[in-house]
């Protein structure tokens, strides 16, 4: 009976000790939040800071990113993304300068081996949240992955958005005033309107030189009629390996084509247009009338056979295409 | 030679009748050739509206000629979006069901009662035949009547424009590149005389395009920009003021008539370009003005000085304006077009739609074939004469290739221009290789030859040869280039033909297929199940399916749909997209809030049909999650692996999500134990089917391709349905142990079987 006030105490005690020790972790971190050699807001650990930033008894959120900046293991990504990292770690301190229960940290693989080797990483950079682990605070205990987009940067927005949804915390992005740009933009419109003046009297003759023009709608016609857009908003690749290692350069299938696929449509295109262009300005103009043939036939053999090309590609994207012009036949 | 010449062609004066009656005639074949093609569909099937967007169309014009103009002006729908309906008309573009209603009125007064629905039908085809002649028109202005011609046959016979104009395909575009075209000659008109008639004309036709097709913006860009690059070219004059002038206030004006535009015109991005263009052509008429009254340089000096300034002040007020946010910013579709990553992240919706997606080169080839590398010949042409109209199809032909590289659907503007240029270039080559005469060869002396040699290089350059025109010698040559053309021109018809017959005229309500002895076999698996609803429903029954069937549940079942193709609302989509991913007790709560009495899924496992809503499931989840990103996650329906899969590899929530129970439920038992297939995944499914304990199954059509769900009533004893399941089910268990038991003690050996 005596025991149970005895215990009582001693449980206290402990909890006591627990939330002291607490209260301390989470005064250093905030501590070294804002005193931080990196980016404001974001701690740099190593092992040791690690394990008390995701250890037990915490009563606060870390997020933290494994990465490998260091040249030597080539990782694009992981310096691409550190600054939008930084960019959050920043915006949130800004906010609550007390931390307020969520802390930023980065965790580079040179000067934390150990950890990356215990977790069993293999790839970087991995971002993970360590939630709180006192009692109520939403989510279950277990850290969060949160997943990398491979193919593009994963914009700070984003995991703020992630953040805010599997923690209590709510985070907005605050990007910092960007003056560098700010001054570059106007200097830069200062300085072209200074230089445009400067050169007016040089380039007056190629701003209305009607065969620049030209050059330019077509090119930028063909370009737009060979699927360039296409590339640019799907990003396909140039070539590709083919089937027995050769490259291919073809893309199969109807509504699919590879980079350099276009550029050569681009270029038969332009060839069959100059022809066309040929034949009904240009060999009317021959004042020999020998020339004038052999020229003519030239133009309308080179007519025939790109066009034949052209189908004959047609037809293997498209198998069931019933129609071809000789002399090509795919 | 010379007999045969006077013989067959008389001087052009006096056979000029005789041309005009052959231009005639061959306009006529053409737009008889336009129709005939476009007609596939309703030889093969019937006459039928087609697809999905033609169907709230007829939907809406039934509704025009039943309860008359004012009633449909003022129609409010409640029988779709329920709970919230729609303000249908003003929220629609009215041209096209007042187009079809006034055919329908007109023939009535002639007394040929037709049926609404072939005029819906074919009211497509009728306009292509018109499109062809608004070519003609259009292109005689650019060179001559025979070139006209053969871009009308080109219009008319291009699959590009093809595709949305077969018989059944009863869509606002239908009647829109007939207009589109047909305001571009009437400005080319206008601009070309500086007469108010005609750019009033203009604005007239630009009013009627504007109250049928929201692809008006083009119209209203374009034409800005056009006068806009005339005035850089320092080629102003008080014609382009005229017209521009008379368009621009007359069109304007009109345009804000239609509720559905209202003040747009003043009030967005889109149409901003118009307005400034319009301040801009009145302060380059007033300092044109000006400087013919006062002649001294300083002056002159003084007033560019003060058009610098205004422009610049205009500008930047437009701009703060815009950041302000008095002028709204581009809207989404649009502004879809300049940054074209941005679709994807913000408006998904707009994504999901096929048809918003990039062009690859093959489609250009399969839509416009030769004339795809005519066009630049024709852009080329162009350059060399570069009149003011000349400009226009230049800027044309940028703006519309760009656009059409960026988004599929928007080939179809820019198969007018192709058609245009194109004939431009064959038709140069065949006036000059058809011309019968042949020069003769002059002999020179080296010296001229080598002046007038020096000559062309100074002239140089790309659009050079300045040298004059001689003509062709040699008979082989033309006969060579001419024949080239020939076959070229013939194979353009079978390529516009075949492409027409196999990839544009299927209705998509009816699908056919081949049966392994060729012969025809017709899955009519949509209209028999949007009948069935229509017949053993109650008429205020609401049907809850994905939006794409919406309106074709509006038109053919005639029952309350939650959401259809309009798209107006995300939120009320994301909302059905929710309870198709979510589990089935959060599914059955949003069903009962939205009063849904029946559920519709289309389902292409079994018979192979690949556009079914397990592979549009995707985008219903990520639309849904746009809207609650806590409670539906794309990542969770994905594998571990990072693959989307329907066989036993499927994850828990995909398994358990509404759309997956409902597409697979029964699939199982058509087939031996353990060999259920999905045809459309190539996914072998686990033996054992999904379970729905809050939705009864109520229809599922031959091919299986539509299944309709009936939602259950709230349990008559208050329970929730999955403990009436689980009781039913233990009753059932125990009711089985209960007469074993009863039985097996006196009656051992014997099995009972349950039935």
């Amino acid at each position: 009976m005596r025991l149970l006030p005895l215990l009582t105490a001693f449980t206290s005690l402990l909890s006591l000790t627990v939330a002291q020790k607490a209260a301390n972790k989470y005064q250093t971190f905030a501590d070294l939040a804002s005193s931080s050699k990196g980016a404001k807001g974001v701690v740099l650990l190593n092992d040791q800071l690690f394990g008390d930033l995701t250890g037990p008894h915490r009563n606060f959120t870390s997020v933290v990113l494994f990465t490998a900046l260091d040249n030597r293991f080539g990782c694009v990504l992981c310096r691409d993304f550190q600054p939008e990292f930084d960019v959050l770690g920043n915006s949130w301190h800004k906010e609550h300068p007390k931390s307020d229960g969520l802390f930023f940290g980065v965790l580079d693989f040179s000067v934390g081996k150990q950890t990356f080797q215990r977790l069993g990483m293999s790839t970087a950079p991995i971002l993970m949240l360590f939630p709180s682990s006192t009692p109520g605070s939403g989510s279950e205990h277990h850290p969060l992955k949160f997943d990398f987009n491979p193919s593009n940067l994963t914009p700070a927005e984003a995991v703020a958005r992630w953040i805010t949804a599997s923690s209590k915390h709510k985070v907005t992005v605050h990007r910092p005033f960007n003056y560098v740009k700010l001054f570059t933009f106007i200097g830069g419109i200062i300085g072209t309107a200074t230089l445009s003046k400067l050169a007016y009297p040089y380039l007056a003759p190629a701003l209305y030189s009607r065969n620049l023009w030209a050059a330019v709608s077509l090119v930028a016609v063909l370009l737009f009629t060979s699927g360039h857009m296409f590339n640019h908003i799907r990003k396909v690749p140039y070539v590709v390996q083919g089937r027995g290692g050769g490259v291919s350069y073809i893309a199969g299938g109807f509504s699919n084509q590879l980079g350099l696929e276009t550029q050569i449509i681009a270029v038969v295109y332009a060839v069959l247009a100059f022809s066309a262009i040929a034949l009904c300005v240009k060999m009317p103009r021959m004042e020999s009338s020998g020339k004038q043939k052999i020229a003519v036939m030239a133009w309308n053999l080179v007519l025939l056979v790109l066009f034949s090309f052209l189908m004959s590609i047609f037809k293997m994207k498209n198998g069931a295409y019933p129609f071809f012009l000789p002399p090509l036949i795919a | 030679m010379s007999t045969v010449k006077s013989v067959l062609f008389k001087d052009p004066a006096s056979t000029e009748s005789a041309r005009s009656i052959l231009r005639v005639l061959i306009l006529l074949t053409i737009a008889a050739a336009a129709v005939a093609s476009r007609l596939f569909s309703v030889i093969r099937f019937e006459s039928i509206i087609h697809e999905f967007d033609p169907w709230f169309n007829f939907r809406a014009s039934k509704y025009l000629v039943k309860h008359g103009f004012f009633d449909f002006w003022n129609w409010f729908d409640d029988r779709t979006w329920y709970p919230l309906g729609r303000v249908t008309g003003g929220t629609l573009y009215p041209g096209l069901m007042v187009t079809s209603g006034a055919i329908w009125h007109a023939l009535r007064m002639i007394s040929l009662p037709v049926d609404i629905r072939n005029i819906c039908v074919l009211l497509a085809p009728g306009f292509s035949g018109l499109t062809a002649f608004a070519t003609y028109l259009f292109t005689k202005e650019m060179k001559d009547s025979g070139a006209g011609l053969l871009a009308a046959a080109f219009m008319g016979i291009a699959p590009g424009y093809i595709s949305r104009s077969v018989a059944g395909s009863y869509d606002n575009e239908a009647i829109a590149i007939f207009l589109l075209m047909f305001t571009f000659y009437l400005w080319i008109k206008a601009a070309k005389l500086g007469s108010a008639m005609w750019g009033g004309l203009c604005a007239l036709f630009y009013f009627y395009m504007v109250s049928a097709w929201g692809g008006y913006v083009f119209i209203t860009n374009l034409i800005p920009l056009h006068v806009f690059v005339l005035i850089l070219m320092g080629r102003y004059s008080g014609r382009i003021y005229v017209a521009y002038s008379s368009w621009y206030a007359l069109g304007t004006l009109a345009s804000m008539q239609v509720p559905f535009v209202g003040f747009l015109p003043v009030k967005t991005s889109e149409h901003m370009a118009a307005l400034g263009i319009f301040g801009l052509i009145q302060l380059v008429a007033f300092v044109d003005y000006l400087r013919g009254q006062v002649p001294s340089k300083q002056f002159n000096t003084l007033l560019r000085a003060l058009v610098i300034l205004i422009t610049v002040v205009g500008f930047t007020g437009l701009v703060t304006l815009t950041v302000t946010g008095v002028i709204a910013p581009w809207s989404g579709r649009f502004y879809s077009l300049w940054d074209t990553g941005y679709a994807k992240i913000h408006i998904p919706i707009i994504a999901s739609v096929s048809e918003h997606q990039p062009t690859a080169w093959p489609s250009f080839f399969f839509d416009l074939n030769m004339l795809i590398w005519l066009f630049p010949a024709g852009v080329y042409l162009s350059f060399r004469q570069l009149r003011d109209e000349h400009v226009f199809i230049i800027v044309y032909s940028v703006m519309a290739s760009y656009f059409a590289g960026v988004m599929v659907r928007l080939m179809l503007t820019l198969t007018p221009i192709v058609c245009v240029a194109a004939a431009i270039t064959v038709s140069s080559i065949f006036d000059t290789y058809l011309e019968i005469d042949s020069p003769e060869e002059q002999e020179e002396d080296s010296e001229s030859k080598k002046s007038k040699k020096e000559k062309a290089k100074e002239a140089g350059g790309f659009l050079s040869s300045k040298a004059p025109f001689v003509g062709i010698y040699s008979i082989t040559s033309k006969v060579a280039v001419v024949g080239a053309f020939s076959v070229y021109l013939v194979l353009f018809v079978l390529h516009c033909t075949w492409v027409t017959s196999n990839a544009y005229s299927s209705p998509s309500v009816v699908l056919a297929s081949r049966m392994p002895d060729g012969s025809q076999h017709i899955i009519d698996d949509f209209r028999e199940a949007y009948y069935w609803l229509r017949k053993n429903t109650p008429y205020d029954a609401k049907v809850m399916s994905w939006w794409d069937y919406g309106y074709q549940i509006g038109g053919m079942a005639d029952r309350t749909t939650l959401v259809d193709n309009n798209t107006w609302n995300n939120t009320h989509i994301a909302t059905v997209g929710k309870a198709m991913a979510s589990r089935e007790e959060v599914s059955y709560d949003i069903l009962r809030k939205h009063e849904v009495d029946y559920v519709l899924v289309i389902f292409g496992g079994l018979l192979g049909y690949s556009g079914d809503d397990i592979n549009k499931f995707l985008w219903m989840v990520r639309i849904a999650e746009g809207v609650w990103p806590q409670e539906v996650q794309e990542r969770k329906f994905f594998t571990s692996r990072g693959e989307y899969k329907v066989d036993h590899e499927a994850t828990d929530t995909m398994k358990n999500s509404l759309m997956y129970k409902m597409s697979y439920y029964k699939f199982p038992s058509l087939f031996p134990p353990g060999q259920a297939q999905d045809r459309v995944r190539g996914a072998r499914l686990p033996s054992e089917g999904p379970v729905l304990h809050t939705l009864d199954e109520a229809f599922t059509s031959e091919n299986w391709i539509v299944r309709i769900y009936k939602v259950k009533d709230l349990d008559q004893f208050g329970r929730d349905h999955f403990a009436v399941s689980a009781f039913e089910g233990g009753k059932k268990k125990k009711g089985k142990k209960g007469g074993m038991a009863g039985r097996a003690a006196g009656k051992r050996g014997r099995r009972v079987v349950r039935i």
